[in-house]
């Protein structure tokens, strides 16, 4: 390794590295500009996009033995440009209307969905340590050593022609084709354009197709830095994208492309440097390893903050979005109160002879599942709070879940402190960064809001994990972030019973305290704030205190519940429960099943503990056949369907903004009041009906 | 009624406002008394939209102070000044989704009570106690809704809309009532009702009015003072009837009608 003795060959060496990498990232982020000025859409998905064609060129290259072109034409060429088309024409065309929020809330859903349905397709599975392969032969070795400061391998070098020259493509596109000049002109406004004659329908799918080449390129140009193909670090490269596109303001292409360039140099530079400066400043040595990965996550969050023209930039949306119809009251609320009564009956034995079931007959495997569930119920309460409520899409909820988890962990291990107190304590902490959190993130708005939480729930990952006072550093390493369970009075938690009976009765009594929260004053001034926030303000609310409310409410919640998850574990186990793509995941799982209601956030806890138990392993099927030898050889599901399942759960979030289960129960509520009222009526209704069959 | 005719409520002093080099208001004075009925007029792009938000504080001001009863609100946000008596009306109406009739005047009331302890929430303290809906069935009864409480406000007409708005917004008893256009998408009887329905409530409740309005009959029944913008500047104040008749006006409108036409 040559490594100058000056600062000023340093710096070169760190920017010939970061190269490679930023034009990978302005690839990326011209994909998310592309499809956010010609859809409005910000698709979170792009990283998935890049990761299937990353998979495809991997799996034809090394399973089937491909050569390098004909793999690179179907994964890159043909697939990735094909997925854009079909996303949409058979998703996005038919959400013009819908709003920012509800949009990225349905790229979350395929983001979770799309590396899932490709993995069950193709039979794919990452195999730990096996680096990806490049689009070049023999792409590790050394090609070029400009400067003779930093070695570039073949791949790197790769990159940054096909980048550059992807760069260059775009800019004849938009400025000497017609094509382009429709997409200038879809841009500036939709709906002239087609009054113009022109298909704007027609240029958003193109836009698709480019932005996701894009994305497929960026995606078989980056795989060979990893060791090992896998979907959550695509999804990582889609924040680094955004943080780009920020910088870019989401309009300007040639800013996007310099943002990208940008950020990976920034990184490289830190990379180099950040050693030396600890040196001097002992306060930077326990962050410096973390602080280059975690880097993207800072100025993505700091260009959200602190610069006021990004909030400006949220208007882009279809004229007519906004005239869409509110979504329908619960179907708890329109429902006739025979039918009440009658659903609350069965809910009641429902849950008693479930409870009981479980408490007397289950062994611990299905005690240990559904204490899970009943904890991840309390957990997604803190989305019916911050979204069902307040209306706002967090994406950090993985986080406040994991500071209630590791405050407690730091309580008890350094003060002694009684494991249930610490957990309270600990939720008390999360509430206050919730708070805290919010009030730079609030003025954002909208999407930016959302994106703001993301980077911070990266940030939480990459930096914050890694310090002794958080995560406990090297000890935890070592040892593990243990917390012991708790003994209340004659109650010893130590019995998995005695745990899954505390653990329902903090659900219920968090449950109660949402719908009191839903049904009181702090539930009223929200819904006013979501209904019409000018509307709201006119009556002397004040929106901002009003969502710090909600966002403290619902990290309180979550650290709760984190906590709680942590001392069932017996282990905090931050990277199996509290990633960020755990949190993405947590809101899919809600949104598609309801977070409008309190039972919403139960079925999703139950889907999260139980899902696969109960229907992948095929148990149902099992119970019903008396017998588990019976089970069917297609059982054992593998466990990815859920990711397809709830994934693609979540795209009908922009139509159905209540939830599938919600959704559901008005349906059927209807059709039996219906009936009821047919029946009532029956014997008049007879005679008419019967009047026509007689005559035909 | 506290405050007279002789120290305005809201008074706003060289009040100026601009967009991307335009000056959409150009210094402009107006003082309104609590109680006091007043038209604001002017043809299109007059600045009649913008000096009402700067106004309320929708849009911050270039220049110039407002003040409410006396105290410089220039630099507070909208929820501040409407806690301190300015209530509004929406030309394109903003109501709660999801939320009842009479729901929008129950959460109104808390606001100007402040009384909205997330602790009370949770002690189940936070559901409307009988003499707060006794409150809101009356302005209800004064607008004639009374019969349409429970509905949800997606039934409403616009008219009925407009009218769910006066009413909320009189829930935080203001002292100023500004009135965005509420003629616009209604009929000519439309109108007529409406405008009976808040002059009784007006007389009944108080409050002072300022009426931003295209509609000159409305404008010329409802209001007693009249200020006409043009340009973004003040170019004619006096009682309604002679600034309705006064030259100056007409030729305002009739020579932005010349230009359009």
């Amino acid at each position: 390794m040559l490594l100058g003795a000056s600062a000023g060959s340093d710096l070169l060496r760190a920017l010939v590295q970061g190269t490679p990498a930023g034009t990978v990232y302005a690839l990326l982020a011209l994909g998310l500009v592309l499809t956010y000025k010609t859809s409005g859409v910000f698709n979170l998905a792009l990283g998935a996009q890049a990761y299937v064609s990353a998979a495809l060129y991997f799996q034809a290259r090394v399973s089937w033995g491909w050569p390098i072109i004909p793999a690179l034409l179907v994964s890159v060429f043909v697939l990735a440009p094909a997925l854009g088309f079909v996303l949409e024409r058979l998703v996005f065309r038919h959400l013009r209307s819908a709003s920012a929020v509800a949009k990225l809330v349905v790229t979350i859903g395929l983001a979770v969905a799309l590396p899932a349905i490709f993995d069950l397709a193709l039979g794919f599975h990452s195999i730990a340590g096996q680096t990806p392969v490049g689009i070049i032969p023999g792409g590790a070795t050394v090609f070029y050593n400009p400067f003779g400061v930093y070695a570039l391998s073949r791949n790197e070098l790769m990159a940054v022609g096909v980048a550059a020259s992807a760069m260059a493509g775009l800019a004849v596109l938009f400025r000497y084709t017609t094509v382009g000049l429709h997409m200038r002109a879809v841009v500036e406004s939709p709906r002239m354009t087609e009054l113009n004659g022109i298909r704007s329908d027609r240029v958003s799918s193109f836009s698709w197709a480019l932005s996701s080449l894009f994305a497929g390129m960026a995606g078989v140009l980056i795989a060979p830095r990893f060791n090992t193909l896998a979907a959550p670090d695509f999804f990582n490269l889609v924040v680094i994208a955004i943080a780009a596109a920020a910088i870019g303001m989401l309009v300007s292409l040639p800013r996007t492309f310099a943002g990208g360039l940008g950020l990976g140099l920034l990184i490289a530079v830190f990379q180099t440097f950040l050693p030396r400066w600890s040196d001097s400043l002992p306060w930077l040595a326990t962050v410096r390893e973390n602080l280059t990965p975690a880097m993207p996550f800072v100025v993505l969050f700091a260009v959200l903050v602190l610069w006021p023209a990004i909030r400006r930039s949220r208007a882009a949306s279809d004229p007519l979005a906004g005239v869409e119809p509110p979504p329908p009251a619960p179907a708890a609320t329109t429902r006739s109160r025979g039918l009440t009564v009658a659903t609350r009956v069965f809910a009641v034995v429902f849950f008693t002879v479930t409870g009981l079931v479980v408490f007397f007959r289950a062994d611990a495997s299905w005690m240990f599942l559904v204490t899970q569930a009943v904890i991840l119920s309390l957990i997604f309460l803190s989305i019916t709070v911050i979204t069902g409520l307040a209306g706002e899409i967090s994406l950090c909820q993985g986080t406040f879940a994991a500071i209630g988890a590791f405050a407690s962990f730091q309580l008890v291990t350094h003060l002694g402190m009684s494991v249930l107190l610490a957990a309270l304590v600990g939720a008390v902490i999360a509430a206050v960064v919730g708070a805290v959190l919010s009030l730079p993130v609030l003025r954002l708005g909208g999407i930016w809001l959302s994106i703001a939480t993301l980077a911070f729930a990266y940030f939480f990952d990459s930096v914050m994990v890694k310090l002794s006072w958080v995560g406990g550093g090297k000890q935890a390493l070592a040892e593990g972030t243990r917390l012991p369970r708790p003994l209340l009075g004659p109650f010893n938690m130590n019995d998995n019973r005695t745990f899954l009976g505390l653990s329902i009765i903090l659900l219920l009594i968090v449950a109660f305290a949402v719908v009191r929260i839903r049904e009181g004053t702090v539930g009223q001034t929200l819904r006013a704030l979501r209904g019409s926030e000018l509307g709201a303000q006119s009556i002397g609310i004040s929106p901002a205190r009003a969502r710090i409310t909600a966002f403290a409410i619902s990290a309180f919640i979550a650290g709760i519940g984190g906590a709680l998850l942590a001392i069932q574990q017996q282990n905090v186990n931050y990277s199996s429960n509290f990633s960020p793509f755990a949190s993405l995941f947590w809101l899919v799982l809600v949104v598609s099943l309801g977070s409008r209601t309190v039972e919403g956030a139960m079925q999703a806890g139950a889907a999260f503990g139980l899902f696969d138990a109960v229907l992948l392993k095929g148990a149902v099927i099992g119970w019903l056949l008396r017998s588990p030898a019976r089970i069917p050889s297609v059982f054992p599901l593998s466990g990815t369907w859920r990711f397809v399942l709830f994934g693609l759960g979540a795209l009908q979030f922009a139509r159905h903004p209540e939830g599938l289960v919600e959704n559901g129960k008005r349906g059927a509520t209807e059709a039996v009041d219906r009936w009821l009222a047919a029946r009532r009526e029956r014997s008049p209704v007879v005679e008419r009906t019967t009047e026509p069959e007689t005559a035909a | 009624m506290s405050a007279t005719a002789d120290e305005p409520f809201l008074q706003a002093k060289g009040v100026a406002k601009s967009f991307a080099g335009i000056m959409a208001v150009h210094h402009v004075d107006i003082a309104v008394a609590a109680g006091e009925r007043v038209g604001l007029i002017g043809p299109n792009g007059a600045g009649k939209t913008t000096l009402f938000n700067c106004l309320l504080g929708v849009v911050p001001v270039d220049r110039g102070v407002v003040q409410l009863a006396g105290e410089d609100v220039t630099r507070l946000p909208i929820h501040l000044r409407a806690r301190r008596g300015l209530g509004r009306t929406f030309q394109r109406i903003e109501l709660f989704a999801e939320a009842t009739v009479r729901e929008h005047l129950l959460i109104a009331e808390r606001t100007r009570r402040g009384d909205g302890a997330l602790w009370k929430d949770l002690l189940g303290r936070g559901r409307p106690k009988a003499d707060e809906i006794e409150r809101c069935d009356h302005i209800l009864g004064l607008l004639g809704l009374a019969e349409l409480a429970d509905a949800p406000s997606e039934h409403l007409s616009l008219g009925q809309g407009r009218l769910l708005e006066v009413g909320r917004a009189l829930m935080t008893e203001p002292r100023l009532l500004l009135l965005d256009e509420p003629s616009s998408g209604l009929d000519h009887d439309e109108t007529v009702d409406l405008g009976r329905t808040l002059r009784d409530a007006q007389i009944d409740r108080g409050f002072g009015v300022l009426l931003v309005e295209h509609d000159v009959e409305f404008v010329s029944d409802f209001t007693d003072r009249c200020l006409v913008l043009d340009a973004g500047r003040l170019i004619a104040e006096g009682p309604t009837g002679e600034v309705l008749a006064s030259d100056a006006v007409r030729e305002a409108y009739l020579g932005t009608m010349g230009t359009v036409a």
